[in-house]
């Protein structure tokens, strides 16, 4: 907290704090408590009444207390590899939700660290992302994504919006996620993952045929959605899970001249500050990924 | 999938919604009223007003969260629940994946592309696969998916465990997964949406029996 500043810090935390800057005690007028006391309970319980007085030093509270969404964090454990979507997102909504200090560990797809016995302990699949809350599981990308929003729901930046429309929109476009994703994948792995006597000039075609009306499919769902976001006017869970995907494939040098409304969704998210926090470290030393995606 | 938005459907008490069955083997899901709705030519296709939600699990997602006060609640309060559901819902989709691998082969896989070594390595994948949900309910003590409540993870995934079953997967090899197919398989929401043609035709094909 010393000398972090406060972009750490929720809107409300902010807002609170803004009011109190003097340096002892402060008291706060009524406040909802049930917002209050989650956003700025130190490690203590406090009484959930409507009007709570609360102590303050300002901004620098006695050490050894920590703000409430980094206790929770370090509940959290996340085994990940650089570049692969499914963790990003993760560590997406990690960071939308403002949950910081969790414990993490990279491990390295190519020395086959993600079948080593630290992952097959969290995930008997071997797989990553292998995220864990206390005792509570969640291997999957997509589960991991809605349990924390869930689970978090008043901290950091909501990622469910309320208008129906836009829920509606936000599913949709989160579940046809994964089928960009498989596309994309089935594309990208055909040499390594299919035996040399099974291999098909007539099944690579047909994979790239797929993904490619594929990516046209989501170009056109950017031009008829105003907003900017994948389900409208604010960023949200599809955002969280598609990126990835979306940027994944631009990584691969897919053509912006060609595919304008997907370009400019992929390189408008790129800073924000989420995404960018949490960007594949191998690619930050390697931006300019193999040009697989060029002739799409 | 278009099983699980109609058990949620009923779960939630929506009745009364219009619908049509289609025929998949007279190429209907690719006919011109299915393509208005789902540019993608599949089923479900589902909207409500003007909001359209052709993938299941976006429709059961949604259909939960806009009429969470009615009907049977789907998602649990208590978040060990929350979180197993959330997992096993999205491990569900694995399961679907391999088991169309198996049994969709032949109808996905252009002639001159089959090779008994992807037949084989598809069979042994899916088996896994399956001797994991076994597990699965070896260890989750209550008789759902997430635990002691039906949810939605039972939602999505119960049309699947239907579905290896109904392709003869042995009961006897597979105790866990039996009896959590067969209690459930009177419940009000999955007796009133059973596939119809299910119902005339109960013994389906037994590509899974040696499984």
């Amino acid at each position: 907290m010393r000398g972090q500043g406060v972009s750490h810090l929720s809107r409300l935390e902010l807002q609170i704090l803004g009011d109190n800057t003097k340096m002892g005690w402060g008291l706060l007028a009524p406040i909802r408590s049930q917002t209050v006391s989650r956003s700025l309970l130190y490690n203590r319980r406090l009484p959930h009444s409507s009007f709570t007085p609360y102590f303050f030093q300002h901004f620098q509270p006695p050490s050894g207390l920590t703000l409430p969404s980094e206790t929770m964090a370090k509940d959290m454990t996340l085994l990940w590899g650089s570049g692969s979507p499914p963790c990003w997102r993760v560590m997406i909504a990690l960071e939308e939700k403002n949950l910081k200090g969790y414990n993490h560990k990279l491990l390295s797809f190519d020395k086959k660290e993600h079948k080593s016995e630290e992952v097959m302990k969290m995930n008997p699949r071997g797989q990553l992302p292998a995220f864990k809350h206390g005792d509570k599981v969640l291997n999957e990308s997509y589960a991991a994504c809605l349990y924390l929003e869930n689970q978090f729901k008043s901290q950091g930046n909501k990622l469910i919006p309320d208008c129906p429309a836009e829920l509606a929109l936000m599913y949709q476009r989160m579940l046809e996620g994964l089928t960009l994703h498989q596309k994309m994948i089935d594309d990208i792995t055909y040499n390594w993952k299919v035996p040399e006597g099974e291999k098909h000039d007539s099944a690579v075609k047909r994979i790239r045929e797929s993904l490619t009306a594929e990516i046209k499919l989501w170009e056109g769902y950017l031009q008829k959605t105003s907003g900017g976001f994948l389900a409208g006017k604010t960023f949200s869970l599809a955002d969280v899970c598609v990126y990835p995907t979306i940027f994944t494939i631009f990584r691969f040098r897919l053509c912006e001249e060609r595919y304008p409304k997907l370009a400019a969704y992929y390189n408008r998210l790129k800073d924000r500050p989420s995404i960018k926090a949490s960007w594949p470290p191998t690619w930050l030393e390697n931006p300019r990924g193999e040009d697989i995606m060029k002739d799409i | 999938p278009c099983w699980r938005v109609m058990i949620a459907l009923e779960e939630k008490n929506l009745k009364g919604y219009n619908q049509r069955l289609l025929a998949f083997e007279k190429m209907e899901h690719k006919s011109e009223e299915v393509m208005k709705m789902n540019p993608r030519g599949q089923l479900p296709a589902f909207k409500h007003g003007d909001k359209v939600l052709n993938e299941s699990y976006a429709a059961c997602l949604y259909l939960e969260n806009q009429f969470k006060s009615q009907g049977n609640k789907l998602i649990p309060d208590c978040p060990a629940e929350l979180a197993m559901m959330y997992q096993r819902m999205f491990e569900g989709l694995t399961l679907q994946q391999k088991m169309a691998d198996v049994i969709y082969y032949n109808w996905k896989v252009p002639e001159g592309e089959r090779h008994d070594s992807a037949v084989k390595r598809n069979r042994e994948s899916l088996t896994a696969e399956i001797k994991m949900w076994e597990g699965y309910l070896q260890k989750t003590s209550g008789g759902f998916l997430a635990g002691k409540t039906f949810s939605l993870a039972d939602v999505c995934v119960y049309p699947g465990i239907c579905y290896v079953f109904h392709f003869g997967l042995c009961e006897e090899r597979y105790p866990k997964l039996a009896a959590y197919y067969n209690r459930l398989k009177d419940r009000p929401s999955i007796k009133a949406s059973g596939p119809p043609t299910w119902l005339e035709n109960p013994q389906g094909q037994d590509m899974l029996k040696d499984i």
